[in-house]
């Protein structure tokens, strides 16, 4: 197709068809035309574009009424070549204007939308965008003069009306464009003129008198049905903070220029239309403008499409860019929204929302925005009044809201929350708020309930593994913290905001005033001193940088020294007795005797006072409750400052790693577990590889008050805790040490003899299963000798009698005194390569200088002699387990045990032979422990001190147990009955009693093979007869088949007299089932 | 006796209100520290707190074992350990110059001198002694870097003096033979604020104290406040007055006339016998006392008033020692015993 690059070609071209559409308007004339000037270049049309626009601009002038479909294309005629043109005259700009949008009016109704197809609005509104983009340079500033603002107004309303009524999206959103074009804030990438201020005051000037219709119009949009499309919504809010933002923008208003304004345009009748932003309506439509901000804002950010919530994001920003002074009162409003939007759920709103709202903070830094300071610390102060009313009514997620807004407002303050700070109301405000936001809730029995598994009791089934309670640890296993309940809130995340918001405090803030405050308000009241003591923690963790959030840095970070001193003072009040050893269980109440200024003790003088027993009783779990959540938020507090000081903390060990591990042992599970964490929190922050290195390189500071705190057993009952968990963590290494301290231990059991004998022997009791575990027995040369023997046992029958006969040979001739030559050298040179060291080794004064842990244990034993026969059961019983502990120590050295046994002798019979079963049942505990190394030693004593006794009861207990019901295996009778009868047989072998000895027990264990006996005696007699064939196979055999024969035997051969059993042949009976099982594993 | 009434007293400094009133006594402290690890029994303490205020107050320990220990008071953990005196035991210490330098008297009969400056742990100088007894030499800083040292002599009651760092002997002071003084067991050398010739006070064997004129090689006074040897004395030239102990139950305090003559003016029998050593703190307000009986004992200075009785050694106290602190309440008083800790207090520290 040819094109015409020359006007005058064009003209020629065009003017046929020019010519007749002036004279016959129809649709075929218009688009010949419309497709002849795709013909012309662009030049050439540009100079004839007067030309082109006259027949259809005259077209749409002629009145008379038209048809639509010609109006259209016109209008896309004009369109074209508006389009590829541009308007280079005001005049003309102007007239276009008018006479393309009256196309939209109804003939009759002057402003008014006619009703027409929205085809014809849709290429209206195009034809008005485009005509806005083609006008040439500023010429389109003629637009806003004050003449022109009737068409503007007449344009606007029709452009509102379509943007707000019409059922096309499409067209909707064309409108809403065209006016954001108007306002010249297009977001087309064309490039467009771009305006000095003076222009766009002119224009700012002109939208005052529109802003009204324009806001309230898109206003009604935002807040119309979600079905419309979320485009339709942005393009609203972007034409309604553009046209704000340009009204209302602080240099527009702030400027002092309006008069001159007025004086142009007084004469004319259009003054009543021009608007002044004098301040007072400055002032008045800021103030009706917050209230469409907040209705639309409310209806945005509750959006469910993101965009949207994007797009209300920019609006804040540019608000609060440009407009922060006229629309001061809608500040706290639009943060409030961005604050809110921070935990948008939509990565690109929140972390636009981010960089909005550090853009803001610089700003009002930078600018050193008084105002937006104030109303940020005004907002903060209303907030935090209204914090604890808003905590105690909302739901979580309103709650999540207004939290969420108090960080807001601390994070923008950045630096300048110290302005706040250091108001006293303003910081009594918060503080009082967050001490009523962050109240526990103590209700839950279950943490005064809840024990640490391995209390003592279980360490006297397994005295070898009494750190299986703590075995997670030495895996490296951090035990999770238990989460806080709250009384005003239940969701975790809000907990997390409330420790941000006092990080950031903590960042920003005075250190020294922050510590002072909340330590105030901790020594204050028992009712805060929880929630003081979480605030404190959070404050320094944020000081010191750790896990806060912030907008920007601070110029000055606290330094490790202000740390330091005010760690070291925190920790001091923590671990200050009043606030360190509280009652959190009633076992433990003899500790509320020595504290008088125990809550507890004065919530039970109250509940005294007023009568009421029973208040006074569910008081006292509350407050222990809340008394362990305090031990375990200060227990947590002091691993927070081991992580923000690193190695610094070191120092600090001194004082506070005692504390920390008397928690540990502490018997409330929560408790226990929460200073397991703080001490895997010391460890790793002072650079421990592990807690045994943590505790070996610093148990001179633990026994430094481990001995410090015997002298004042009764004030400090807990020492033996720390004394079990640091043994348990530690190892032999700390043995030097430890020697030290046992001395002060056995010596302040001479001191308190009576009272708190006790006490010292569960310190006693945590240090030899120490040294137990440390010093593990080497199993005794028994073990060696076993399988010599076995080897008889073992082999076929023929080897085995001629062993038996040989090894009867030698016995019998050893026992005649025809010992053999050699055997005899053999034993004399043995004994003289024994001895001779000996004798020069040793003088007879000095005597050898024995293993520490051997000396401790003889020591220990000592003491344990003389309390053997002490008149507390509990105490007897503890005697004995401790008792049974060396025993085990000393194994390695039975040189210094047996005459320890010795000594010991003759209490200890008392408490197998007189005493509460309890205690024989104990007693006889060890007597089996004993039994395993002393053997021989003991042979006679047993036969003659005990085994009478022991076989006397259960003799006496035999018809009772074979009688009993089911209750029967709860009774203590039952518990003595199995304990015996467990270790009798194992004491037989090791003892390995005589023959009369081994008879009578197993005449005694007989009835309780019975069936008609509790199956666990039955089990226990079993194994009795088990260990009675090891020492003599034989005797039992025989014994077993008196009761019981299961089979008869045929003759090998006819000489030998017939065998014959008392149980053979007898009917099957009680005994039958455990006689014949037995005889069966014999075999 | 108040001890024997089996009363703790605790009062202030000042406070014989609390003493005469038993309902007003508060039990008496525990140690702040206990310094454990030195391998034998404590012999001698010295304190270094004061000489730079930015560096950590230290505690010199000399054992039994040869050790002298290096204790940083603010870890409360020994910095470093000297071996000395080849594994004899040592019997006192000083600091020369500041922590830079250190001297030392062990039972191997020698007088070593030290220098710890930037970390160095090397004997400059050995000086041998002639006396293989327990009497501890004192010290007297005469100038910069320049000392007088007093150390028991070769037969028995003589006191030589020597010069350091020249470790040329200045004068032998020998008492007149008839005096039957027996060996000296403890001395004292002193400037007296008025006059410049330093004074020395020697107690000796047969319980008697006398004092010398070093310039003029002549007993000025002689003293005999004791029956039993004098285990210990101690003297304030302010007041020119002076205390020692023995091995029996009596303490003792005399004074000094104007014409340099000794003057019992005191004397305080105590429950237990033997008293090892004596110190008056630099304020002239107490005075504390290592006791045999492994108790440490506080006196008011002024009028000897028992203050305070503290048990925590369980074998006797060997040395007791006030630390130099500028601030007072900081101030620490350290005893070290045959149990072979060192016992860290803080007592009467509050104005």
């Amino acid at each position: 197709m040819a094109i015409f690059h020359t006007p005058k070609e064009a003209f020629s071209a065009l003017r046929p068809i020019c010519v007749k559409i002036t004279k016959e308007q129809n649709v075929i004339n218009v688009q010949c035309l419309q497709s002849q000037l795709q013909k012309v270049g662009d030049a050439a049309l540009q100079e004839l574009q007067e030309y082109v626009l006259f027949p259809l601009r005259f077209s749409l002038r002629t009145p008379g009424l038209k048809q639509e479909r010609f109006v259209q294309s016109v209008v896309e005629c004009i369109h074209f070549i508006i389009s590829r043109t541009c308007v280079q005259n005001q005049q003309q700009l102007c007239e276009i204007f008018s006479e393309v949008s009256l196309c939209l009016s109804s003939p009759g109704n002057h402003g008014k939308l006619a009703i027409i197809s929205e085809e014809l609005k849709m290429a209206v509104v195009q034809g008005l965008i485009a005509l806005l983009h083609s006008a040439y340079g500023d010429i389109l500033l003629c637009l806003y003069q004050p003449h022109m603002l009737p068409t503007q107004g007449f344009v606007i309303s029709l452009l509102l009306d379509i943007a707000e009524h019409e059922k096309s999206r499409q067209l909707r959103v064309l409108a809403l464009k065209c006016l954001l074009l108007l306002i010249l804030q297009c977001d087309c990438p064309d490039t467009h003129c771009s305006f000095d201020s003076s222009d766009l005051l002119q224009v700012g000037d002109a939208f005052a008198s529109f802003l009204p219709g324009i806001a309230l119009g898109m206003s009604r949009i935002i807040s119309g049905d979600i079905k419309q499309g979320h485009l339709v919504t942005i393009y609203a809010i972007k034409v309604w903070y553009k046209l704000v933002g340009l009204v209302m923008a602080n240099d527009q208003v702030s400027k002092n220029h309006h008069d001159k304004k007025m004086l142009f345009v007084e004469d004319s009748k259009l003054a009543d239309l021009v608007i002044c932003r004098k301040p007072e309506w400055v002032k008045d439509t800021a103030n009706k403008l917050d209230v469409l901000l907040q209705k639309l804002c409310s209806c945005a950010t509750g959006n469910p499409h993101w965009k949207v919530r994007l797009e209300l994001v920019e609006l804040v920003y540019h608000l609060l860019s440009y407009c922060n002074k006229s629309l001061k009162q809608s500040i706290g409003h639009l943060l409030e929204i961005l604050v809110g939007l921070v935990g948008d759920e939509r990565p690109e709103v929140h972390t636009r929302c981010g960089q909005v709202l550090r853009n803001v903070s610089e700003l009002c830094m930078i600018c050193e925005n008084k105002d937006f300071t104030d109303v940020l610390s005004e907002n903060l102060h209303t907030l935090t009044t209204a914090l604890p009313r808003l905590m105690r009514t909302l739901d979580d997620q309103s709650k999540l809201k207004s939290l969420g807004l108090l960080l807001g407002y601390l994070k923008l303050l950045g630096p300048k929350v110290n302005v706040i700070l250091n108001s006293t109301v303003h910081l009594g405000r918060l503080s009082k708020a967050l001490m009523q936001i962050l109240e526990l809730d103590v209700t839950d029995v279950r943490i005064v309930e809840e024990r640490r598994l391995n209390s003592e009791a279980d360490d006297l089934q397994h005295p070898m593994s009494f750190l299986s309670g703590w075995d997670h640890l030495r895996l490296g296993n951090k035990p999770t913290m238990k989460r806080k309940y709250f009384k005003h809130f239940t969701e975790e995340c809000v907990f997390a905001l409330l420790q941000q918001t006092c990080r950031v405090l903590g960042y920003y803030g005075n250190l020294y005033l922050l510590v002072d405050h909340f330590i105030h308000l901790y020594q204050e009241s028992v009712l805060y001193r929880k929630q003081a003591a979480i605030v404190i923690n959070e404050v320094l963790l944020g000081a010191a940088g750790l896990d806060v959030d912030v907008l920007h840095e601070r110029e000055t970070p606290v330094s490790v020294d202000d740390l330091k001193a005010t760690v070291t003072s925190i920790i001091e009040e923590y671990i200050s007795r009043a606030n360190w050893d509280l009652v959190t269980s009633i076992e433990s109440e003899h500790e509320a005797g020595l504290n008088t200024n125990q809550p507890k003790f004065l919530g039970f003088t109250k509940g005294s006072h007023s009568g009421c027993l029973h208040t006074s009783q569910s008081l006292t779990v509350h407050t222990m409750n809340s008394n362990i959540w305090q031990i375990c938020i200060q227990l947590e507090g002091i691993g927070y400052f081991a992580q923000m000081l690193n190695k610094e903390f070191r120092q600090l060990l001194m004082t506070s790693l005692y504390p920390v591990i008397e928690k540990v042992g502490a018997e409330t599970l929560l408790i226990s577990q929460t200073a397991t964490r703080t001490l895997t929190d010391l460890c790793q922050a002072c650079g421990y590889d592990s807690l045994q290195k943590l505790i070996n390189l610093n148990s001179d500071y633990l026994v430094n008050t481990i001995s410090l705190n015997l002298r004042r057993l009764t004030q400090y009952p807990h020492t033996p805790r720390v004394i079990s968990v640091m043994f348990s963590y530690s190892d032999a290494s700390l043995l030097p040490l430890v020697d030290d301290v046992v001395q002060d231990v056995l010596l302040s059991l001479d001191h308190y003899h009576n009272e708190k004998a006790h006490l010292i022997f569960n310190v006693l009791h945590s240090l030899m299963t120490a040294l137990a575990h440390w010093f593990p027995p080497k199993e005794p040369a028994q073990k060696e000798e076993r399988p010599h023997n076995k080897a008889c046992n073992s082999a076929t029958k023929a080897e085995e009698i001629q062993c038996f006969f040989k090894d009867y040979q030698k016995q019998k001739r050893l026992a005649e005194g025809d010992v053999e030559d050699i055997d005899l050298d053999q034993t004399e040179y043995e004994i003289s390569d024994h001895l001779e060291p000996d004798i020069t080794f040793d003088h007879p004064d000095v005597k050898k200088e024995l293993p520490a842990h051997i000396q401790i244990a003889k020591d220990v034993m000592e003491k344990c002699i003389h309390l053997l026969s002490d008149k507390s059961i509990k105490l007897r019983l503890k005697v004995l387990d401790v008792l049974e502990l060396c025993v085990v120590v000393l194994q390695s050295n039975v040189n210094e045990l047996l005459p320890m046994v010795h000594r010991v002798w003759s209490p200890f019979v008392q408490r197998l032979t007189n005493d509460d079963p309890l205690v024989v049942l104990r007693a006889f505990q060890v007597l089996c422990r004993l039994a395993d190394t002393c053997g021989d030693f003991l042979k006679s004593r047993v036969s003659k001190n005990i085994l009478p006794k022991v076989i006397g009861y259960l003799v006496s207990q035999a018809p009772v147990s074979a009688k009993a019901g089911p209750i029967y295996s709860h009774t203590l009778v039952y518990k003595l009955q199995l304990a015996e009868l467990q270790g009798l047989g194992k004491l037989c072998e090791k003892l390995d009693l005589g023959e009369t000895d081994l008879d009578m027990v197993a005449n005694t264990c007989l009835p309780y093979l019975s069936s008609r006996q509790p199956p666990k005696l039955q089990d226990a007699a079993c194994s009795v007869f088990y260990h009675l064939n090891e020492v003599d196979p034989d005797a039992t055999w025989l014994i077993l088949n008196e009761v019981y024969c299961p089979s008869t035997y045929d003759l090998p051969h006819f000489s030998l007299p017939p065998i014959h059993l008392t149980g053979m042949g007898k009917q099957r009976n009680e005994f039958t089932d455990n006689v014949l099982q037995l005889l069966q594993e014999f075999e | 006796m108040l001890e024997e009434r089996g009363v703790w007293v605790w009062g202030d400094a000042e406070g014989a209100r609390n003493f005469c009133g038993n309902s007003m006594a508060i039990p008496p402290p525990d140690p702040k520290f206990v310094l454990r690890g030195t391998g034998a029994s404590v012999n001698t303490l010295h304190f270094c707190c004061s000489d730079q205020e930015d560096w950590n107050p230290i505690l010199f320990s000399g054992s039994a074992n040869g050790q002298i220990h290096i204790w940083n008071l603010k870890t409360h953990r020994a910095d470093k350990v000297l071996e000395s005196h080849n594994k004899q035991s040592v019997l006192w210490i000083h600091t020369l110059q500041g922590r830079n330098g250190l001297i030392s008297q062990g039972r191997d009969a020698a007088v070593s001198t030290w220098d710890l400056s930037e970390g160095r742990t090397a004997v400059i100088d050995s000086i041998p002694l002639d006396s293989y007894g327990f009497c501890q030499c004192s010290l007297m800083q005469e100038g910069v870097g320049h000392y007088l040292l007093a150390s028991p002599g070769s037969t028995s009651s003589e006191v030589k003096i020597l010069d350091l760092p020249k470790k040329t002997p200045v004068w032998v002071l020998k008492p007149p033979a008839d005096a039957k003084l027996g060996m000296p067991m403890c001395l004292k050398l002193w400037q007296p604020p008025s006059g410049s010739r330093p004074l020395l006070l020697v107690g000796y064997e047969n319980g008697s104290l006398t004092l010398w004129d070093l310039s003029e090689k002549k007993m000025l006074s002689h003293l005999a406040c004791h029956n039993e040897p004098i285990m210990c004395l101690d003297f304030d030239p302010e007041r020119a007055k002076g205390i020692s102990g023995s091995s029996e139950k009596l303490l003792s305090s005399w004074g000094l006339d104007n014409q340099q003559n000794l003057k019992l003016q005191n004397t305080l029998t105590l429950v237990n016998a033997g008293i090892a050593d004596t110190c008056i703190r630099q304020d002239k307000k107490i005075l504390a006392t290592a006791g045999w009986d492994h108790r440490i004992r506080i006196f008011g200075w002024k009028k000897l008033k028992p203050l305070a009785v503290l048990q925590y050694h369980i074998a006797s106290v060997h040395c007791v020692t006030f630390s130099d602190h500028v601030v007072p309440s900081e101030r620490l008083m350290a005893a070290g015993s045959k149990d072979q800790r060192i016992s860290l207090w803080s007592v009467y520290n509050k104005p």
